[in-house]
């Protein structure tokens, strides 16, 4: 099996059911999985910040560091992979939080809110979710299955 | 429960920090330095030399010309800039391959000692607050407590991580548990290191800089707090502790941090973080 790892602010696809992608240290960060069983292939974002309009020019450089950019992009990947809309399985893990009274430091809560939105405009629904909480998450996606993995602080569930 | 003093035994057994880069440290505060001074000092350890280099001409000290030597890197960015480069240099090779207890490996401490550097001077550039002397430094020190106490936090990571689960803090964990916690073993380091003050101050308040007594830097404090909490939120050098830790409200008001500003201050530096941490990747470009 070949793992293909998603770094912070990137992308991953595939069609090889061999497979597996794999995002470390998703801090606040959010991690959208797409797989789609009739063509069998999945892909991976990991991104970082809700809005490009934080910072424009590095939107531009890395769109996959922003949900509002990313995202787009990831399903456009996948359809160039053969996949179609309907036939996509969406998951969803990350955005955790600090002990922070104030949400100051809640870019894990904004990150999801604009995710929400966007795929309620493009009539997405979320299949599974693993979100929010004081913890960091690893997130893995078999290809060929679809399995979907989420572990933290020692423990593993399948998403 | 562990006493400091036996913690500082331990540490005697670590490598430490080369003396040259300790050298450099107090070269930077005196006003008498020169950048021969510098040269002499670093010149002899071949190592240092090589790796002051290497960050001198990275992309985030901006400058556009190559650098051959500490004197031109010291006449190009210098004296402060260029002992803290040295700092970086210094400390990159001396992290353990692994730091049990946190569950972090030597690119990962890595990866969080350079964003919190890094996010530490954004922070202040972006706050337009004139920078506090040694940010890059103390930013990029402020964990190396972590060092010495991990193979005790080890031995009593179930317990420790019982109580993080209950609701504690990890360092607050820490405390309970082994009656000492990272911030305090780092401060005992900087002194025993001869580290600059700020730079033990930094280690010793990173986590409560509410509590700074006057006679502290308290801005570079706060900047270092809010920089540490925003490389974890980001995921950038992940530990056993992971979000468990508390931000201090005051910091945030003192700085005047809105939650945009960080965000603006995330996306802009996360390249320049991640271009920094590879050039000391484990087995990639230390040469010590």
């Amino acid at each position: 099996m070949t793992m293909l790892t998603v770094e912070i602010s990137d992308i991953k696809v595939s069609d090889n059911p061999d497979d597996c992608i794999v995002t470390f240290a998703l801090g606040s960060c959010i991690a959208v999985m797409v797989h789609d069983p009739v063509r069998v292939a999945g892909g991976m974002i990991h991104y970082m910040l809700p809005l490009s309009e934080t910072a424009p020019e590095k939107a531009r450089a890395r769109p996959a560091m922003f949900a509002d950019t990313g995202i787009p992009l990831l399903f456009q990947s996948m359809y160039q992979l053969g996949c179609k809309k309907q036939d996509l399985v969406v998951r969803v893990a990350g955005g955790g939080a600090l002990y922070d009274d104030k949400g100051l430091f809640s870019i894990g809560k904004r990150n999801y809110t604009i995710l929400r939105k966007m795929f309620w405009k493009s009539s997405i629904l979320i299949a599974t979710e693993d979100v929010g909480g004081a913890k960091s998450r690893t997130a893995r996606l078999f290809v060929g299955s679809g399995r979907c993995t989420v572990s933290s602080q020692g423990e593993e569930i399948d998403l | 429960m562990i006493t400091i003093e036996s913690v500082l035994t331990c540490l005697e057994k670590l490598p430490a920090l080369p003396a040259a880069a300790i050298r450099v440290s107090e070269l930077a505060r005196d006003e008498r330095s020169s950048a021969v001074d510098f040269e002499r000092v670093i010149r002899p350890d071949a190592a240092l030399t090589a790796n002051v280099l290497r960050f001198a001409n990275s992309a985030y000290f901006g400058l556009r010309s190559k650098v051959e030597s500490v004197r031109q890197a010291v006449a190009l960015l210098g004296l402060k800039r260029t002992s803290e480069l040295a700092a970086a240099a210094a400390l990159g090779p001396i992290i353990p391959s692994r730091l049990p207890g946190y569950e972090i490996d030597a690119s990962g401490f890595w990866t969080h000692c350079m964003a919190v550097a890094v996010l530490s001077e954004r922070l202040a550039t972006e706050l337009r607050l004139e920078h506090p002397d040694l940010i890059f430094t103390a930013g990029l020190l402020h964990d190396i407590g972590k060092i010495a106490i991990a193979s005790f936090v080890s031995n009593c990571a179930q317990e420790i991580m019982s109580r993080v689960h209950g609701g504690l803090a990890f360092v607050s964990a820490e405390r309970a548990v082994l009656g000492v916690d990272h911030t305090e073993v780092g401060s005992a380091m900087a002194v025993a290191w001869k580290l600059p003050t700020a730079v033990g101050d930094v280690a010793r308040l990173h986590h409560a800089p509410g509590e700074a007594p006057a006679g502290t830097d308290r801005v570079l404090i706060d900047l270092v707090h809010a920089a540490d909490a925003l490389a974890h939120a980001l995921g950038l050098g992940r530990d056993a502790g992971e979000l468990a830790r508390a931000v201090d409200p005051g910091a945030e008001e003192r700085l005047g941090i809105r939650a945009r500003f960080l965000e603006r201050v995330a996306g802009k530096s996360v390249d320049e973080i991640r271009e920094l941490a590879q050039l000391f990747a484990p087995g990639r470009g230390g040469s010590r």
